[in-house]
């Protein structure tokens, strides 16, 4: 169902869900999240609530609140609009976020292909504190936060949050081993909590009206509402705000979609699902609500759309893990060769999937354990195979 | 006139401070004023930050918007990725290499303008789409594209 909370033309003022946090304790904050079942909206869906509490038991003087703002996952836009928009309901949300782990630096990660955004989130910025809602001793409470924004440099591997940490310490973006986790050693080995831009955007929104009220707003076991980011063959591209667990198909309709080949759910590293297959929820039990929903109609060709995403990875990957760093070319090769019918048999064909499981168990961070996905959905559900050589083993195989 | 890479990066530390943190700050600075990074300026980080040059060079070579090489004084950004593909973005950097006679990562001789094709730039439902010096432009025709790049300075 559509659902505009984050995108309501009716908004609650600026501030009114921080000043009414800043009444609160800061544990009554963190178990405010966790009673609304918020989990994260970059991707990964990781609790809030349990996310920042493991950041509020971490001791240390000194903790940071980090907004990921990095989104480069092919297909998406969703934080752009809400950057464009909503920049002070972001800045309060971190503020939420610092006070009830009890950080007071606040740092934005901006991606550098949104640089032209750094106006209008600065003038947010600048309104929040002449509005007494950044600074010291806000509203003459113990509590001091302020934010500052930082800019990337356009590496798409920086959005996974420990190469996004080792980018803001002014190193290369390659991601970290996990343990330890940002909530325990993060920016410069402290405590952080990094959080999607929309993530942070509807922590206002629940400390106002509360996680009852939240929870109701998605379908099912579902928390909160969504917002999507839909392009490709439809009439009306665009943000949408739905329940979470809306069904794929509601979504389409909304932004016209017809003549539905295929759908590219979540991103270049999401799923590819079939137009006969528009009924699947989106949630995190569903297909990947990550936000980007890229819709094919019957006149695009899909090993096409294969190739593109495999340039994409092979460009980003760092490269610091061989699984990832060798496999993807490979996967690129082979896109090539089944296009031209040069797949030789299939038990190539095979080596191929088996080197996909191999990425997804052994690669470091998510780019390389999702990257195959699109592999693995295209060329199972798409690709044709005409080739003679191919033909004639296939017939020949034990299947 | 361009000033000198030193002269940046002394502004650039003046602002966001000497700490390692700070360098690709400085480093967007340079590449942003100059269109790329030049060795005086990995130098000049260097020292200021206690790194070594190498270090420095490492970051300028692992981020996509830093070049180490010369580039036009605009730098046309074009969207690769699918949404844009499917919406005609094959057509308008085809009509941008031929009018301005160079390939992609390429820069025309007169160093005004080089071309290079970039992942999504989250502008996929205005596709297709492109930064010139960093500002957006979207729903582009070849000829609109063109008209774009033949304006700048
Ligand atoms: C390759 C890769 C790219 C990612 N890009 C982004 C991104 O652009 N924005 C984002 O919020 N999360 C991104 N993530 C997820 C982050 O690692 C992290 O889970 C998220 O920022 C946490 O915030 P959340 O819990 O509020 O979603 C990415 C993950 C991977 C593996
Ligand atoms: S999986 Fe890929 S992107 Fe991630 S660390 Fe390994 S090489 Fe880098
Ligand atoms: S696909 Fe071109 S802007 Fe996203």
């Amino acid at each position: 169902m559509e659902k505009k909370v984050l995108l309501a033309e009716e908004q609650p003022e600026f501030g009114a869900g921080f000043l009414k946090a800043l009444t609160m304790s800061p544990a009554d904050v963190v178990n405010l999240m966790k009673d609304s079942g918020i989990r994260g909206r970059g991707g990964a869906g990781f609790p809030v609530g349990f996310k920042w509490e493991l950041a509020s038991a971490a001791v240390s003087e000194v903790k940071f609140v980090v907004c990921n703002a990095d989104e480069g996952e092919p297909g998406t836009f969703k934080d752009r609009v809400l950057l464009e928009n909503y920049s002070e309901r972001l800045i309060e949300g971190m503020a939420v976020a610092g006070y009830s782990i009890g950080s007071s630096i606040g740092i934005i990660y901006l991606r550098a292909e949104y640089s032209y955004l750094m106006p209008v989130i600065n003038k947010a910025r600048e309104r929040m504190t002449a509005n007494g809602l950044l600074g010291k001793n806000i509203q003459n409470t113990e509590y001091t936060f302020d934010v500052e924004i930082r800019l990337g440099a356009g590496a798409y591997v920086c959005g996974e949050e420990t190469a996004l940490l080792e980018s803001l310490e002014g190193k290369s973006g390659l991601p970290r081993n996990k343990p330890p986790y940002p909530v325990t050693s993060g920016y410069q080995d402290m405590p952080t909590v990094v959080n999607n831009v929309e993530t942070l955007c509807a922590i206002p929104h629940i400390v106002l009206n509360g996680a009852h009220w939240y929870a109701e707003l998605g379908l099912g076991e579902c928390s909160g509402t969504k917002l999507f980011s839909v392009s490709g063959d439809v009439e009306r591209p665009g943000v949408y705000e739905l329940s979470m667990g809306s069904p794929l198909k509601e979504l389409l309709g909304l932004a016209g979609a017809v003549d539905v080949q295929a759908v590219q759910v979540g991103g270049a590293s999401g799923r590819t699902v079939s137009g006969s297959d528009l009924d699947q929820p989106l949630s995190f039990k569903g297909l990947p609500p990550g936000g980007s929903v890229i819709v094919f109609n019957n006149s695009v060709e899909m090993m096409g759309v294969l190739e593109n995403f495999m340039e994409f990875f092979v460009h980003e990957s760092c490269g610091q893990c061989t699984p990832c760093r060798e496999g993807l070319p490979q996967l690129q090769r082979a896109v090539q060769d089944i296009v031209s019918g040069d797949v030789g048999s299939m038990e190539e064909l095979k080596n191929y999937f088996t080197l996909t499981e191999v990425m997804k168990a052994t690669s470091k961070c998510g780019l390389g354990q999702t990257a195959a996905n699109c592999f693995v959905d295209i060329v199972t559900g798409f690709a044709e195979f005409h080739h003679e050589n191919y033909q004639s083993h296939r017939r020949g195989s034990d299947e | 006139m361009a000033r000198r890479a030193e002269e940046i990066v002394t502004e650039a530390v003046g602002q966001f401070g000497n700490s390692r943190e700070s360098i690709i700050q400085i480093l967007t600075r340079v590449n942003n004023e100059l269109s790329y990074v030049p060795p005086e300026a990995v130098s000049e980080i260097a020292a200021v930050t206690g790194l070594t040059e190498a270090e420095v060079f490492s970051v300028v070579s692992f981020y996509s918007f830093f070049s180490s090489r010369p580039r036009g004084r605009n730098i046309i950004r074009i969207c690769s990725t699918i949404s844009c593909a499917m919406a005609g973005q094959g057509e308008i950097l085809q009509a941008l290499t031929d009018e301005f006679g160079v390939e992609p990562f390429e820069t025309t001789e007169n160093n005004r303008i080089t071309i290079e094709t970039t992942p999504c730039i989250g502008l996929c439902d205005q596709a297709p789409a492109m930064l010139v010096n960093g500002e957006p432009h979207v729903k582009l025709t070849p000829e609109r594209a063109c008209e774009i790049v033949r304006r700048l300075k």
